[in-house]
């Protein structure tokens, strides 16, 4: 049995040759077959995000092709079109136990740019779904995928690497949770049109917010950050009444003076009925006077808030890294333990069916020595009946066999192939 | 025996509010499912027990604290369960809830004092009213202990919030905006439930002083306990439509009422103060003497 894993990713290749590597859409097709069409025998997932392209490859080593990593570069250059000396010492590849272990920690996000991160998980499954279509997937990459996306979730549930959010932007989301039940009936006012609003907003849309408003000295800005979201523009003159209406609040301009002091707060407090009001004061120097903060049903973070926040969010998933490789460590163990048992069963039941065909085929000729005034017919029925009385004799081996094959893990099934060869006097593989 | 059984499904709450605490130091594959699925084992062992009970007497379980107690927390038990399963975030409503649910069982398993005749042996319309009384100071009570949950859950999240502390770490809880709507709405719903019990509670007072039947006066301890928390709750109602009271303010004021509603429960009869509520005797002096409904 034989396993690989050869690509590129963030660390090893820059963003140009990741593009000019990528199977994006109908390339991905294209690819998966091209490759079963170039190594027949071998099975093949192509994983391709924007930080890594990967081909995983497996076959039990009776292919037409003995293949190794360098078929698979000069595959990449020859189907990517482009020179294989761009792909000199940018290709990474992982071999057997290796190739698990990496597939296993690309599914666990233990690989990605930003560690934990979700997103990579869906992005193997549909990898692995791509080329379950085109049939490139046979039982090893199966075994394999199928128990990555396992371990990537109990990963993430056991090691709490996917909770809280690592960018000052993003943990606008989590504070918004934290605050909010609902989001269709709220309202967001960024205040200014600068790049760090523009990046807190394109998070805070992912809640679907009832409405956006955008408020900046500049209306042409306001507007292109108003349109780019699908909110509306608020005249710089009417900030107060957007104040009074909005929920949630994330400000970014560039003023030298606090644009909302204690006491213009308090009376926007009193003017929306002390309603719960969520303030993100991510500019330099600060928006909005401190002290606001200190009112009831008002959250005020500023951009060093949430900077500790995202800090203490990516600590929390640093930490969760030695769990993560002691269950990764574990499950490749189990995941080739599974694969060399099924391998082994496999053979078992080859030589079984093997072996009895030919005692059967055999028994028929001598029979047929014999009684040579049987007709056709009756010798077509006499064959079905030995067929059929063959597989009824094998199909509760063949069932025990496949059986010990799966529950690997638990129980030895060498004990049983044994037993079964030595029982049928089949050879040792 | 019967001690032996509310001790028993007290334990599976226990074991629910230890898997709860568990989620702070503990992350296991299975565990947002260990505290619902043990209180929801809980829930209805006490609910078979509860239904075999009113089969028993012929009539709903309600008629003495130790009945009201158990059907007190079996109710704050199912709604708790509901809002764990409902909660998006897997929020730790069961470490605000269950404690609450099984101080309950704790108390009326242990005090044997709970088990007095209560309006058991009343009969006719005193005894149905009596039963009228009960289930809508049963009903206000759930709401009260629910506002209350709801109340605790809303300062542990402001509090973490004014804190800046991360919510990625720690317990997960309800979000402002929920506690606040569950608060509110439990109050909605204390309030006339409250009014109604205690009012159907002068009026039986009143009607059966004649045959000897109750002789509450206005200074029983019960009687002051019940009047000052529904002032509390009618001073929370106001609230609603004051701005300045939201959020805070509102929680402290929903703390004191369920102290208050604490003490007519259970606190008269732990301090044994002299109470003529809850039985047909003329003078209560202690808690053998007295019923013990609230």
């Amino acid at each position: 049995m034989k396993l690989l894993a050869l690509g590129v990713d963030h660390r090893t290749a820059a963003a140009p040759l990741r593009e000019a590597l990528a199977f994006e859409g109908a390339r991905l097709d294209a690819g998966l077959d091209a490759l079963a069409h170039t190594f027949p025998g071998y099975e093949f997932v192509i994983l391709s995000t924007c930080n890594r392209v990967e081909i995983y490859a497996a076959g039990d080593n009776d292919g037409d092709v003995d293949l190794g990593s360098d078929d698979l570069a000069s595959f990449l250059a020859t189907f990517h079109a482009i020179p294989p000396e761009s792909l000199a010492g940018r290709l990474v590849g992982y071999h057997d136990e290796g190739a698990v272990d990496h597939l296993f920690s690309v599914a666990a996000s233990l690989e990605s740019l930003v560690l934990g991160e979700g997103q990579i998980l869906g992005q193997v499954k549909q990898a692995y779904e791509a080329a379950q279509a085109r049939r490139t997937v046979g039982p090893i990459l199966h075994a394999a995928f199928q128990q990555a996306l396992r371990v990537g979730k109990r990963i993430r549930e056991e090691t709490g690497m996917d909770q809280g959010r690592v960018s000052v932007a993003s943990v606008a989301v989590d504070l918004a949770r934290e605050v909010f039940d609902t989001f269709d009936d709220k309202t967001v006012l960024v205040i200014g049109a600068g790049k760090m609003g523009d990046l807190t907003l394109q998070h805070l849309k992912t809640l679907n917010p009832g409405r956006i408003m955008v408020a900046n000295r500049g209306a042409e800005r306001a507007e292109a950050a108003a349109s780019r979201w699908g909110g509306t523009v608020l005249p710089w003159d009417r900030l107060y009444q957007g104040l009074i209406d909005a929920d949630l609040v994330v400000s970014t301009t560039a003023s030298e003076e606090p644009i909302v002091t204690l006491e213009q707060y308090r009376r926007v407090q009193r003017a929306r009925r002390n309603r719960l009001a969520l303030i993100l004061d991510i500019a330099i120097p600060r928006d909005f006077d401190p002290r606001v903060g200190e009112l009831e049903q008002v959250a005020l973070y500023n951009v060093d808030d949430l900077r500790a926040q995202a800090e203490s969010n990516r600590a929390r998933r640093q930490k969760g890294i030695d769990p993560a490789r002691a269950i990764i460590e574990r499950e490749t163990a189990a995941c080739l333990a599974l694969l060399r048992h099924r391998k082994h069963a496999g053979s078992v039941l080859r030589q079984l069916g093997d072996r009895a065909d030919a005692i059967r085929v055999r028994e028929l000729d001598a029979l047929f020595a014999t009684q040579t005034e049987l007709s056709t017919e009756q010798r077509q029925a006499i064959e079905h009946m030995s067929r059929r009385l063959q597989n009824q004799l094998l199909h509760h081996p063949r069932a025990a066999l496949r059986t010990a094959a799966e529950a690997a893990e638990r129980e030895h099934p060498h004990t049983l192939l044994n037993a079964v060869r030595h029982l049928f006097g089949l050879a040792e593989s | 025996m019967d001690r032996l059984r509310v001790l028993c499904f007290a334990g599976m709450y226990g074991l629910a509010l230890v898997a709860e605490l568990a989620r702070v130091v503990v992350r296991a594959h299975n565990r947002p499912l260990a505290t619902p699925i043990l209180t929801a084992v809980g829930w209805v062992v006490q609910a078979a027990y509860l239904a075999r009970l009113a089969w028993v007497q012929q009539k709903l379980p309600v008629t003495t604290l130790f009945e009201s107690m158990l059907v007190l927390s079996w109710i704050l038990a199912g709604i708790a369960l509901y809002l764990m399963l409902r909660s998006p975030k897997n929020a730790a409503v069961g470490l605000f809830a269950l404690p609450i649910a099984l101080g309950l069982l704790i108390y009326a398993g242990l005090d044997s004092s709970t088990r007095g005749s209560g309006w058991s042996d009343w009969r006719g319309r005193v005894a149905f009213w009596g039963t009228v009384h009960g289930v809508f100071l049963l009903a206000g009570a759930v709401s009260t202990c629910l506002a209350f949950v709801a109340g605790l859950m809303y300062l542990a999240q402001l509090n973490r919030l004014k804190r800046k502390q991360s919510p990625a770490r720690g317990i997960s809880l309800p979000s402002l905006e929920q506690s606040e709507r569950l608060n509110r709405g439990a109050i909605m719903f204390a309030f006339p439930l409250l009014t109604l019990g205690l009012f159907i509670g002068v009026i039986l007072a009143l009607a059966s002083r004649g045959d000897g039947g109750v002789r509450l006066a206005l200074n029983d301890p019960k009687v002051l306990s019940g009047a000052v928390m529904w002032l509390v709750f009618a001073a929370l109602l106001n609230a609603r439509f004051r701005p300045s009271m939201r959020g805070r303010r509102v929680v402290v004021l929903t703390m004191v009422a369920f102290a208050f509603l604490v003490f007519a429960w259970v606190g008269v009869d732990l301090l044994r103060l002299p109470t003529g509520h809850g039985g047909p005797r003329v003078s209560a002096r202690g808690p053998q003497d007295a019923g013990r409904t609230p």
